[in-house]
């Protein structure tokens, strides 16, 4: 049906203080209800990793790389600490391979209820916004268990991770998959079923497969247009060539496609989670070459007896050889690349980060024209932007 | 007459008691605050969390609503530089008033020629249709008339708040009332008049005391008038006005501190209001009491429709403009249409 728009011209100064927009301004060039243009001004964010990078030595890093996607911190630390084990030419053990990712699994379930649950408040639904956020609770719990930080956990480190498992957090893991299968049919009927809800995200925000291609979106976006694409299948790495998993791709493009991948991604996730259970080897949790490096007494008492690595004295500020590195790893909102350069000095010459949100900036932008106004809102909560991680 | 029963005299009368006591204002001011805190403790169990808990903790955080806005009052009042600062403070007390005015002409119950304590007022509201007297702030045999009449003023001030504020999120606002007002005021009308054509009368009172709900009689006509309530009154799932991640709080958006407070109140009080007529139109009104205990029932009724009515939020998103617009002119006003035409056979047929 077409309506007929009195053009009537001007901007909205969307943000950065608005409850819609996050932490940017979104100018939005409007004729009548309709879209012409928007302008992302992003930055407001912007804590210079890449800059401060330089100057702190290897180890120092793994905090401050994690902090601009604190939600989806396993992944932007796994990231960089593959890149720093390309350098430094370390094996990593088998089980800290599949603690890895399990790590990172729980975290992109974290991240995932996150997305769908900022999503649902930009829709005006609340209540999946605290559904997000109180299923979330549970994965960031056994993250906090696992690690010892609910987020920002820092939880890989060159040559293998710092705590083993125990039984009771793989418990923990199996209430936690029970629990969310069961919820996760509440939510498709009260959010994804939802007649409200698909009305405003079917057909809104539509990018074909080609455009996906071109702006260069990432993730759960590309997959939702149709593309097969998915870092884990294409070069994998911690465990997951050893785990049976799929990939959901849909060809709609919507905004409803995207969320749906995101719901299958928790699926397959969990799917992902009880085979790292059944199967996880046992052995060490740290490269042999740092493990010999503790000392016995400490040892014995922490690494024997409690399963946590006291970090050997060689972290403290290494000096890899000469060369740089890249790494890429399917982060919670998409791809994340980082390079390393080493110039053989303690701190790296240069640190590179491609963050999955920073390259949805050109995304949200081009899906923005020709919408109406309201759905500005539900195009950015389905892409699940995070300004800290584009700004970084 | 002594002193006592004059007082006595003034104050229940109708025009006084029913506008002003119950369920006139007073009664207004605690359903506001009783619809705010239901709708934050239903949503709040809904949605797994505790909600208002600390501000009197026995009573389930009751008083939570009167600590905020006790907190509201005591806060700034900012007023833009460049408004009309009388019409900016005028805006939301204007509105406020609109928005209670249609209470006026709203029958609640009825008045016996004797044994209730409203009889001594028979003759000055008495309705020729029933033969009794109509508990209402104002009779006229064509309250239903008067009712929409008055309802439809409301839009117009949210209109001129937005204008007033010269801020665009409100003027966005506003054009989207525009929009909708269009829209919901004609399913309203639309479902009152085929109830009216229904029950061959314009009288609100008369519609209840034949003794069938609407809902039974036309429940096409009651399907209409709860989704027109439900867009007229800003709820879930057509909160468009102040969807706010889109635009603020849409009109009002400037207002701060005890300003902002009479901003929140209206779309309540139109609720409540529309919930009265709703009760009256559909759902039996105060039959089988009447007088000040039929007042209560019709009351309790609307009460009950009011929390149906603001339980949405937990359940359901927020459509879009063109959305909304759409499902009411596409669906809802043909389907009014037929509602009308169903009303006409069925009052031909049924209620002679």
């Amino acid at each position: 049906m077409d309506v007929e728009v009195v053009p009537v011209t001007g901007e909205l100064n969307v943000g950065p203080q608005h409850p819609g927009s996050g932490h940017m301004r979104i100018l939005v060039k409007l004729s009548g209800d309709i879209v012409d243009d928007v302008e992302l001004d992003v930055g407001y964010v912007h804590r210079a990793v890449e800059k401060l990078g330089e100057n702190r030595n290897y180890m120092h890093l793994i905090p401050l790389v994690e902090r601009p996607a604190i939600l989806d911190s396993v992944h932007m630390n796994m990231g960089y600490v593959m890149a720093v084990e390309k350098i430094i030419n370390v094996d990593v053990p088998e089980r800290a391979l599949y603690l890895r990712s399990f790590a990172a699994e729980v975290n992109r379930i974290a991240s995932h209820f996150y997305g769908i649950g900022i999503l649902g408040i930009f829709l005006g639904h609340s209540t999946s916004f605290m559904w997000g956020f109180g299923d979330r609770e549970i994965w960031v719990h056994i993250l906090e268990a696992l690690t010892g930080a609910r987020v920002t956990n820092s939880y890989v480190i060159p040559g293998g991770v710092r705590r083993d498992i125990s039984p009771s957090i793989i418990e923990m893991t199996k209430k936690a998959i029970s629990y969310t299968r069961r919820k996760l049919n509440d939510w498709k009927k009260i959010f994804f079923n939802n007649p409200t809800i698909r009305a405003r995200l079917e057909n809104v925000g539509v990018m074909t497969k080609d455009q996906a291609i071109a702006w260069g979106a990432v993730g759960p976006n590309l997959r939702a247009s149709g593309v097969y694409f998915d870092v884990r299948k294409a070069e994998p790495y911690a465990a997951y060539s050893k785990l049976d998993f799929d990939i959901p791709v849909y060809k709609e493009g919507d905004g409803y496609a995207r969320s749906m991948v995101r719901l299958e991604e928790i699926e397959q996730s969990m799917r992902i989670l009880e085979q790292i259970i059944k199967d996880i080897p046992q052995g060490p949790i740290l490269s042999e070459r740092f493990l010999k490096q503790i000392p016995p007494t400490r040892m014995k008492k922490w690494v024997e007896g409690q399963g946590r690595i006291v970090l050997p004295g060689y972290y403290a500020s290494f000096r890899p050889p000469k060369g740089e590195a890249t790494s890429r790893v399917e982060a919670g909102r998409g791809e994340l690349m980082y390079y390393v350069m080493s110039d053989g000095s303690a701190k790296p010459y240069r640190l590179r980060m491609i963050t999955p949100s920073y390259r949805l900036i050109y995304v949200f932008k081009n899906l923005c024209k020709g919408v109406r106004y309201a759905d500005v809102v539900s195009i950015y909560g389905s892409l699940d932007y995070f300004p800290p991680e584009a700004d970084r | 007459m002594d002193f006592i029963s004059i007082l006595r005299f003034y104050f229940f009368y109708p025009s006084f008691f029913d506008i002003i006591i119950f369920p006139g204002l007073i009664l207004f001011a605690v359903i506001l605050l009783t619809a705010i805190w239901f709708e934050r403790k239903a949503a709040a169990r809904v949605q797994m969390r505790v909600g208002p808990y600390y501000a009197s903790k026995r009573s389930g955080g009751f008083l939570q609503l009167v600590a905020d806005a006790l907190k509201f009052v005591f806060s700034e009042m900012i007023i833009p530089d460049q408004v009309n600062p009388t019409l900016f403070v005028l805006a939301p007390a204007l509105l406020l008033m609109i928005s209670i005015l249609p209470f006026a002409v709203v029958p609640v119950s009825i008045i016996p020629k004797s044994g209730s304590i409203f009889s001594p007022y028979f003759h000055d509201f008495y309705d020729p249709n029933i033969g009794m007297g109509v508990l209402s702030g104002f009779f006229t045999q064509y309250n239903l008339v008067l009712v929409l009449a008055l309802e439809a003023i409301y839009p117009i001030f949210i209109i001129f708040m937005g204008w007033v504020t010269n801020n665009r999120f409100a003027i966005l606002g506003s054009v989207r009332e525009t929009m909708l007002s269009v829209s919901y005021d004609v399913l309203i009308f639309m479902a009152t008049v085929s109830l009216a054509l229904e029950f061959h009368t314009l009288d609100i009172a008369q519609i209840v005391q034949r003794g069938i709900p609407g809902i039974l009689a036309n429940p096409f006509a009651a399907l209409v008038f709860f989704i027109g309530m439900l867009i007229g009154s800003s709820r879930f799932p057509f909160d468009i006005v102040e969807a706010e991640t889109e635009l603020v709080v849409g009109p009002a958006t400037e207002y701060s501190g005890f300003l902002f407070v009479i901003t929140m109140a209206p779309a309540y009080i139109g609720n409540f209001i529309y919930s009265f007529i709703f009760v009256d139109l559909f759902l039996g009104g105060w039959l089988p009491f009447t007088g000040l205990p039929g007042a209560a029932y019709t009351a309790l009724k609307a009460v009950i429709v009011l929390f149906f009515s603001v339980f949405m939020r937990s359940v359901y998103g927020r459509y879009r403009l063109d959305q909304a617009l759409r499902g009411s002119w596409k669906y809802l006003f043909p389907l009014s249409l037929f509602a009308l035409i169903f009303g006409m056979v069925v009052g031909f047929l049924w209620i002679a």
